[in-house]
């Protein structure tokens, strides 16, 4: 792998109301290479977007606390960082791309402001120079430069996440967060929006985090895969590794609960039980309740990462020494 | 637009018709004699006939209606029974002398209380906050005459700096103002103070900060103008309250405006000047309102084209005095 342009590091996050602590991530660590896109797959409140927030110094005020690790964007601890250092890394550096292109534009602003904003917050230049290079990214994503002076409401779904994505480039960021850029979006739009975002990729070498609950879009746009369960990585590796040879039972469980188009099945497989409760996390292994292939270990101890190939891990007993005496 | 602007004005001619066909019936029902009143209790009974006659009171209601619907078409709203001027004349210097004081008093209240409620929203959960909505609601809850007459004995009775009534200098507009300003400044920190919030947890506001803005910038260029939707409408009500509400304010003032004039009409029987000020206020209601909603548009562009499109949203009933 070539040099880490991100590195996350014993990541700890909780969100603490006066009524409970959600321990919304636990001790994940990540490494992202330049130019590589990561998919972080996972479902709902497995800790994605908490992870993302997280690099992005973005979790909600007062609420949302990084406990321990460390984030490393080119070397430089982002958590370290003040506020204001933060503010030149967000939009110039890393940039994001949120889940909902409906909500995620100021509806009384025009698009082209919206997009020069954040040129003219990071680079040094003219109203009308920031506003032309608007334009020129409105033309990269595919819409009409002439329509910089519109309104989002002017614009359909589709073309409003083309739009944030326009804004999430402008400054040529080195590494971009896309929060589930597709779910919002009917099929049909979902395909052109993931080859745009996959073209600019290309083009500019950019590193990507793609956070989605799609394996489909993991499996056509990533190198690598992450799996989140319950706050934790559970699986790592390249998309081949991982959808060769998946080895976490979750990731299984994943795979089984997609629908073939080959086989003709009655009912598409369900995950037992429920995602564990993160403001109640059990100190064994937090997929142990669903788990198909558990013994008796694993509801007394809390499984370590294990090397299954090199460059694959997961995070199960099955690939111990201690999974025989289990048995 | 044009087209949507003539037909909210076309909607004052129904409010119109309602407005004086009401005060017409308050007319026949209430007891007392406005040739009487004019007369005096000297004046002989013939007398009194006489001057019915000269008034046209004899007229069945219906006629005397519409004869002065007819008047009002052509501008003319009849001439006061205590001066014999004409109502019009006597209505614009006293509705100038109210709008100042209405537009001031809006201007108090909206800017201190979009002031007040930005800071609470910013500092939710803080003293900060709670010391606004304290003092916010003392002022809410306490009459407007009684704050009136509070600023009265502070300002003009011990501090002496300002006149306890009357409007022969500037001076005598402030505490008319304050006093109305003032009272609404709660209602304004609440709706400021929501909306704020409300704002703040939009995606949008999300996506300026990714996008590294400043925490003050993304305040005043992007949640400002989100926020001000519900204040603006708020606005709206406000001037149309407070310009036609005004009544008891401009007695304790002693502000010969628009809502003392048509307290004394009342008392007098003067039907000519109720109802030319009650037209008067009903007119401008329906034109501020307008006003309210087309300046929207400017604010929030989303509604260019429901308003072009002639989808117009139902003006609220003028109020009549």
């Amino acid at each position: 792998m070539s040099e880490n342009i991100l590195s996350i590091k014993d990541l700890v996050v909780h969100y603490e109301t006066d009524e409970e602590v959600v321990e919304a991530v636990n001790n994940i660590s990540l490494e992202i290479g330049k130019g590589e896109i990561l998919g972080l797959v996972g479902e709902t409140g497995a800790g994605k977007t908490t992870t993302a927030l997280s690099i992005m110094g973005l979790l909600p005020a007062k609420v949302g606390h990084v406990v321990q690790g460390s984030i490393k964007l080119e070397g430089e601890d982002l958590l370290q960082k003040s506020a204001k250092a933060m503010r030149d890394v967000r939009g110039k550096k890393i940039s994001m791309i949120f889940q909902d292109p409906m909500t995620a534009l100021n509806p009384v602003k025009t698009v082209g402001d919206q997009i020069s904003e954040v040129i003219l917050l990071h680079e040094k230049c003219s109203k009308a120079e920031a506003l032309r290079k608007a334009q020129e990214m409105l033309a990269k994503v595919g819409i009409v430069p002439e329509r910089y002076k519109d309104y989002p409401h002017q614009f359909s779904g589709g073309m409003k996440q083309r739009i944030v994505i326009a804004i999430a480039l402008a400054c040529e960021p080195e590494l971009l967060i896309a929060d589930e850029p597709t779910t919002a979006l009917d099929v049909t739009i979902q395909a052109q929006i993931l080859d745009m975002m996959r073209k600019l990729q290309k083009e500019r070498g950019t590193s990507m985090i793609l956070i989605t609950h799609d394996l489909g879009v993991v499996a056509e746009m990533c190198d690598h895969c992450a799996v989140m369960y319950g706050g934790e990585i559970v699986e790592y590796g390249t998309v081949e590794q991982i959808f060769d040879n998946p080895k976490h039972p979750y990731t299984k469980a994943l795979y089984r609960s997609i629908p073939s188009l080959d086989q003709d099945v009655e009912r598409l497989h369900v995950i037992p039980g429920m995602v564990s409760d993160p403001s109640n996390l059990p100190s064994y292994c937090t997929f142990c309740d669903r788990c198909e292939e558990k013994n008796s270990h694993c509801a007394e101890h809390d499984p370590w990462i294990v090397d299954v190939e090199p460059g694959h891990w997961a995070k199960c007993f099955q690939y111990t020494p201690e999974w025989e005496g289990g048995k | 637009m044009g087209r949507y602007i003539v037909k909210r004005l076309l909607l004052l001619i129904p409010i119109l018709l309602g407005v004086s066909a009401i005060i017409f019936a308050l007319k026949t029902v209430t007891p007392g004699d406005p040739a009487r009143q004019i007369l005096g209790n000297d004046a002989t009974e013939e007398q009194v006939q006489a001057k019915r006659d000269e008034l046209g009171l004899n007229d069945p209601v219906i006629v005397q209606y519409f004869r002065y619907i007819a008047g009002v078409c052509h501008g003319d709203f009849g001439e006061s029974y205590r001066t014999g001027e004409p109502v019009l004349e006597e209505l614009v210097p006293r509705l100038a002398t109210s709008a100042k004081i209405t537009l001031g008093a809006v201007a108090i209240g909206a800017i201190l209380g979009v002031l007040l409620g930005v800071i609470s929203a910013l500092k939710k959960y803080t003293w900060v906050d709670s010391l606004v909505l304290v003092v916010s609601m003392f002022f809410q809850s306490v009459p407007e005459f009684v704050v009136g007459l509070v600023l009265i004995m502070i300002f003009a009775v011990n501090l002496h700096w300002l006149p306890a009534s009357g409007i022969e200098t500037w001076k005598g507009y402030i505490l008319p103002m304050l006093t109305i300003g003032v009272s609404s400044i709660a209602n304004y920190t609440r709706i400021t103070r929501s909306s704020m919030l409300e704002v703040l947890g939009e995606d949008y506001i999300r996506t300026a900060r990714a996008k590294g803005q400043t925490e003050s910038k993304i305040v005043m260029r992007h949640a400002m103008r989100n926020t001000m939707i519900p204040v603006a409408q708020s606005i709206g009500t406000h001037l149309g309250n407070a310009l036609g509400g005004g009544m008891v304010l401009e007695t304790v003032f002693s502000v010969p405006g628009v809502g003392k004039y048509i307290v004394d009409a009342i008392t007098a029987r003067n039907y000519p000047s109720v109802l030319g000020g009650a037209l008067m206020i009903a007119i401008i209601l329906v034109v501020i309102n307008l006003i309210v909603d087309i300046s929207f548009v400017v604010i929030d562009p989303r509604l260019k084209t429901t308003i072009i499109a002639g989808g117009a949203k139902k003006p609220k009933k003028a109020k009549a005095a």
